[in-house]
């Protein structure tokens, strides 16, 4: 009863649980333009999923997967997916696993070319959103949803899925091991130590490992965005792509469920009141009384619905630096990232960028 | 619309909302605190002890009351100020032993007598006054040992007067009145308190000393720097304080004829008690005689209450004592939430259905459809002119603007590159054309309708109308004076977009939709101010017609263009005339007989959903920081040609929105379109394709130059 009359006073005055505040970008993630004066290395639609195979760079653009050769002028498409392709893993030796989109996932090279994934236990992989090679043979595949393919990630989001899993899957034998489920939205796979896996839960914004300890256990919370994929770093670190920030007027707009459900029923989804992966191109978008442009100028601290944020995490999952493309920025909505001949090479998915980020040994240097 | 739909519109058009927030912004409203605390004591007091309500005891706090109240009018004069007065209790002393010295000692007349103890008062306070006011001693330590002071002086004569004032007998008849009689069952001591009660209301609340004070109270620096003379103000304060402390002490010797060593000891915390309870800010600047009335009346009702009840003087006073910290929490509190408190409860939005959005896909084939037509637009003033709402362009070619420091600047013709100030109006000058004579008639947000005469001579003419008679918000004010058009008899017609909301933050007003706008007629022939229209959702632009009996004005959150006829047969209709896919702007005439109107901003499908569903904006008004709200989307605009009669000509947009993002108003001159926004920093010049070159507003309006 108390508890009942507490919730009902917090949701009166925006408080507790019913906070609409969002973690302030500071200290290490103390705002900045380099992604606006990062060099780029290659552009093409809906850039993302970068990897580094055999000294060339992987990137898929839409349906198509492309392969930049060191020194190439322009990428050449070497595979054609039958749908959008939303996550890609390489093994290091020769083998790669590709997802389609609504599909599943197809491995091609290595071993077990030409194997296909289509369903778990638990039904068709409708939503594959990561996947890493643990080895040769042990494949991890995080699917985001259940409902909803990968291309729809907004309206997960706006219906708050929590249907999302992670499997690892023995290629060898066939058989796919339910890992953790009821997970919001897993967009980003790294191994950690031990033979722990790291996983980015995006709707939740945060870090969860899995693997030792029953269930997964929190490692960093409280991020100021919605985080994508988990890279290691050569390092000993990761490197943390976060798509899209967080925003107060979305975030009561998550809990207003009527306005929710009638927003997705009515509005086409790039107006809706919703993180994107780019934004301002159209007046049809809904603006907060921040983005108003005074004198021609839009703030870079206006409220946002795209941003673009690299972090650098260390081996204990604390960040240490960051990229940021800020509000009046274009580098927007970085969900890949990889090494690259010694350079971290970010992917913008929203404007289809690749950035080179700079040299990663220099950063050893930084850390004790 | 379906069934729910009706039912939100009537619920939210019917019930009112906005009237909590326009309560809270009025001064009066912490008056509220007081009188719940005033009703609570009475209740409980009702319930315990009855009789304490009785037709005789009633008389006697009537009696307590003419007292206690006039000292405390005085205490809360001086905590307005800023300050605090704890020799109100020695000073009511000395006077009393001055009146009854005078009338029995020295059986003098009643005014003379009365003279006597106001000079006494009036003195004391001009100690305090000269100490606090011109020295600029702390008021706390000062007044504390003016308390002790002024015992000690009343203590010093006590014993010698005492008896001879007991022994002595007055030798004026209205004295025994005064003290004993009553008229229609209230003591006239009852009477002559209400009076200067009244009095000191008017004189606080609507006159310039009493503004003085508050401000000085509320804070001193800004008050000497607007030019106020603070230290008389203080001295004033405290001079006045001592004058009430006399009246009360003549009411208080004709009712009791005597006084003792104890006569008014302890009459300071009884008072400060009762003004804080009352709601008197102890931080100064805020306070009125009606508080410091009510929190007296429950302090006295607290304080008989007790004593009939039998309770120990001592633990009264502790009873008291906790009262007095409660009352200081709940000040302090106020003071720091207040603001806050209307901040959340003041945006009451309502419900607003639009049409289906026009579309303006460019390859839609729509009217509306986007392109590129103003991509090369010529800036003038790029940078040196900000927030230019409205240009205009007289015969000779100047173009004249607003800018946001309130000046209105000339840019002169033909190149444009000299700006001068043309007149210098404060406020946010918007809406601006040219009457018969010549004059620059212009709208003010902030302060009105006003003109600048050829020699550049600034000219109030109308910045109230009348007053509606259900509003809580004095709506005689002009807050947000718009766009104006003169007719040909030279009525000013002019749109007050919002009475709610004022230049500063106008967009929030589409987060009402409410309907807080008018239409309004300004007479120069007879100096008359009419409301027209009301109730209309942010009129905007305005235009006459070239038929002499109507004109087109923009309703802005509604997305429409209305015709208002003002003469003729149809005098009195409103008809829509055009939906637009935007939010429309200024409305101006084309040289082809047809009408301009900017957009200043589009329409967005989240927005229009969330304008059906005020609970929603309701609840992110108060969860969600003003900067992160939903806006409209007043980046992007464009300019529309149209018909009287309803007919689209054409759009022109500026797709990159490098050069005019948002636009506020555009008026053609000599076959090119000047364009103005209120949030740009500059104006534009576009060639229009097939204009007639030789076209100008004024020679349209009023003829060919005289």
């Amino acid at each position: 009863m108390i508890a009942a009359l507490r919730d009902r006073f917090d949701a009166f005055f925006g408080r507790g649980r019913f906070s609409t505040s969002v973690p302030v970008m500071d200290g290490p993630l103390q705002p900045n333009q380099l992604l606006e004066e990062a060099e780029v290395v290659v552009t093409r639609p809906a850039l993302d999923n970068l990897a580094s195979v055999d000294g060339a760079v992987l990137f898929s653009s839409g349906e198509d997967l492309f392969r930049l050769p060191r020194g190439a002028a322009a990428p050449a498409p070497i595979w054609r997916a039958p749908a959008p392709i939303p996550c890609v893993a390489v093994d290091g030796a020769g083998a790669m696993a590709i997802g389609v989109d609504g599909v599943g996932i197809d491995i091609r090279g290595g071993r077990h070319d030409g194997r296909q994934i289509r369903t778990f236990v638990s039904g068709p992989l409708v939503c594959p959103t990561a996947a890493l090679f643990v080895d040769e043979d042990t494949l991890i595949v995080a699917l985001g949803s259940a409902e909803f393919e990968a291309a729809e990630w907004k309206r997960d989001l706006m219906s708050r899925g929590r249907s999302g899993s992670v499997w690892r899957v023995d290629l060898a034998g066939g058989k796919a091991e339910l890992v953790a489920g009821g997970l919001a939205f897993p967009y980003g796979v790294a191994r950690a130590p031990g033979n722990d896996i790291l996983i980015s839960e995006a709707w939740e914004h945060r870090i969860v490992r899995l693997g030792s300890q029953p269930g997964p256990h929190v490692v960093l919370d409280g991020l100021p965005g919605y985080p994508a994929r988990l890279i290691a770093a050569s390092t000993g670190g990761y490197w943390l792509c976060v798509f899209a920030p967080r925003n107060q007027l979305v975030e009561f707009v998550l809990k207003e469920r009527d306005f929710c459900g009638r927003m997705m029923a009515d509005v086409p989804p790039n107006y809706w009141i919703a993180p994107a992966l780019v934004s301002g191109a159209s007046f049809k978008e809904p603006l907060q009384g921040g983005g108003v442009k005074q004198m021609g100028i839009l703030k870079p601290w206006a409220p946002a619905r795209s941003y673009g944020l690299v972090v650098e995490l260390d081996r204990d999952v604390h960040p240490v630096r960051s990229w940021h493309s800020r509000a009046d920025g274009k580098m927007h909505g970085v969900s890949s990232a990889c090494e690259h001949g010694g350079r971290l090479i970010a992917g913008a998915k929203g404007p289809g960028y690749a950035l080179d980020l700079g040299a990663v040994q220099g950063f050893v240097a930084e850390l004790a | 619309m379906s069934v729910a739909d009706t039912l939100t519109r009537v619920r939210y058009r019917y019930f009112p909302d906005h009237v909590v927030g326009e309560v809270l912004s009025k001064r009066w409203a912490d008056n509220a605190i007081a009188f719940v605390a005033l009703v609570v004591v009475v209740s409980v007091f009702a319930v315990v002890n009855g009789r304490m309500f009785s037709i005789a005891q009633l008389n006697d706090l009537a009696g307590q009351m003419s007292e206690y109240g006039l000292v405390a009018i005085g205490f809360s004069i001086v905590m307005i100020s800023g300050g605090i007065d704890l020799s109100v209790g020695s000073v009511f002393a000395l006077c009393t032993m001055m009146v009854l010295v005078a009338m029995n000692v020295w059986q003098q007349e009643l005014w003379l007598a009365a003279l006597e103890t106001l000079c006494v008062g009036a003195l004391c306070g001009a100690i305090n006054g000269i100490l606090i006011g011109y020295f600029r001693l702390r008021a706390f330590l000062t007044t504390l040992i003016t308390l002790i002071s002024f015992r000690s002086v009343y203590d010093i004569f006590i014993p010698d007067v005492g008896t001879r004032i007991v022994l002595g007998t007055p030798n004026s008849a209205i004295w025994e009145v005064l003290g004993s009689g009553s008229v229609g069952g209230l003591p006239y001591s009852v009477l002559v308190a209400a009076v200067f009660a009244l009095a000191f209301h008017v004189v606080l609340s609507r006159t310039r000393p009493g503004w003085h004070l508050a401000a000085v109270g509320g804070s001193r620096r800004s008050a000497f720097n607007a030019g106020i003379n603070v230290r008389s103000v203080v001295f004033s304060a405290y001079m006045t304080s001592g004058i009430l402390c006399a009246v009360a002490a003549i009411l208080y010797g004709a009712q009791l004829g005597s006084i003792g060593n104890d006569t008014g000891v302890g009459l300071e915390m009884l008072v400060l008690t009762a003004v804080v309870v009352g709601g008197v800010s102890l931080g100064g600047g805020r306070g009125s005689v009606a508080k410091a009335l009510m929190g007296s009346v429950t302090v006295l009702v607290l304080n008989n209450g007790l004593q009939a009840l039998s309770i120990q003087g001592s633990t009264a006073s502790m009873i008291l004592g906790f009262v007095l910290l409660g009352a200081v929490f709940v000040d302090v509190r106020w003071v720091k939430n207040k603001n806050k408190l209307l901040n959340s409860a003041y945006v009451s939005p309502a419900f607003l259905k639009l049409p289906a959005c026009p579309e303006t896909a460019s390859d839609s084939g729509s009217p509306f459809a986007v392109n590129d037509a103003l991509r090369d637009v010529e800036a003038i003033g790029l940078g040196r002119v900000e927030g230019p709402e409205d240009p205009l362009i007289d015969r000779d070619g100047n173009v004249y603007s607003g800018n946001r420091q309130g000046d209105i600047v000339r840019f002169l013709a033909p190149d444009f590159r000299t700006m001068e100030v043309y007149a210098h109006t404060g406020g946010s000058p918007l809406g601006m054309n040219f009457d018969r004579e010549g004059n620059l008639v212009v709208c003010i947000g902030g302060m009105g309708l006003y003109m600048v005469t050829p020699q550049r001579e600034v000219v109030k003419l109308t910045d109230e109308t009348n007053r509606s008679k259900f509003s809580i918000i004095d709506d005689s004010r002009l807050r947000l004076a718009d766009d104006l058009d003169i007719a040909h008899d030279g009525r000013i017609f002019f749109s007050e977009a919002s009475y709610r909301y004022s230049a500063h933050d106008w967009p929030v007003d589409c987060l009402e939709s409410r309907g807080n706008g008018r239409l309004i007629c300004y007479d120069p022939r007879d100096k008359s101010t009419r409301t027209v229209l009301a109730n209309l959702i942010f009129p905007n632009g305005m235009c006459c017609t070239q038929d002499k009996e109507s004109l087109l004005f923009a309703e802005s959150w509604a997305c429409r263009v209305n015709r208002y006829w003002f003469d003729g047969p149809k005098r009195g209709k409103v008809e829509q005339v055009l939906a637009l896919p935007g939010y429309p702007d200024n409305i101006n005439r084309a040289s082809d007989g047809n009408y301009w109107v900017a957009l200043v901003g589009m329409r967005g499908p989240s927005l229009d959903l969330a304008l059906t569903m005020p609970a929603f904006r309701k609840r992110m008004t108060r969860q969600v920081a003003p900067a992160n709200w939903l806006f409209p989307n007043i980046n992007t605009g464009c300019v529309v040609k149209f018909t009287d009669r309803g007919e689209v000509l054409g759009t022109y947009w500026d797709l990159g929105g490098l050069n005019h993002p948002m636009v506020t108003s555009v008026k053609e001159h000599k076959g090119y379109l000047y364009l103005g926004g209120v949030s740009n920093n500059r104006l534009g010049k576009w060639k229009v394709p097939g204009a007639d070159p030789s076209w100008t507003g004024p020679d349209s309006y009023w003829g060919p130059r005289s």
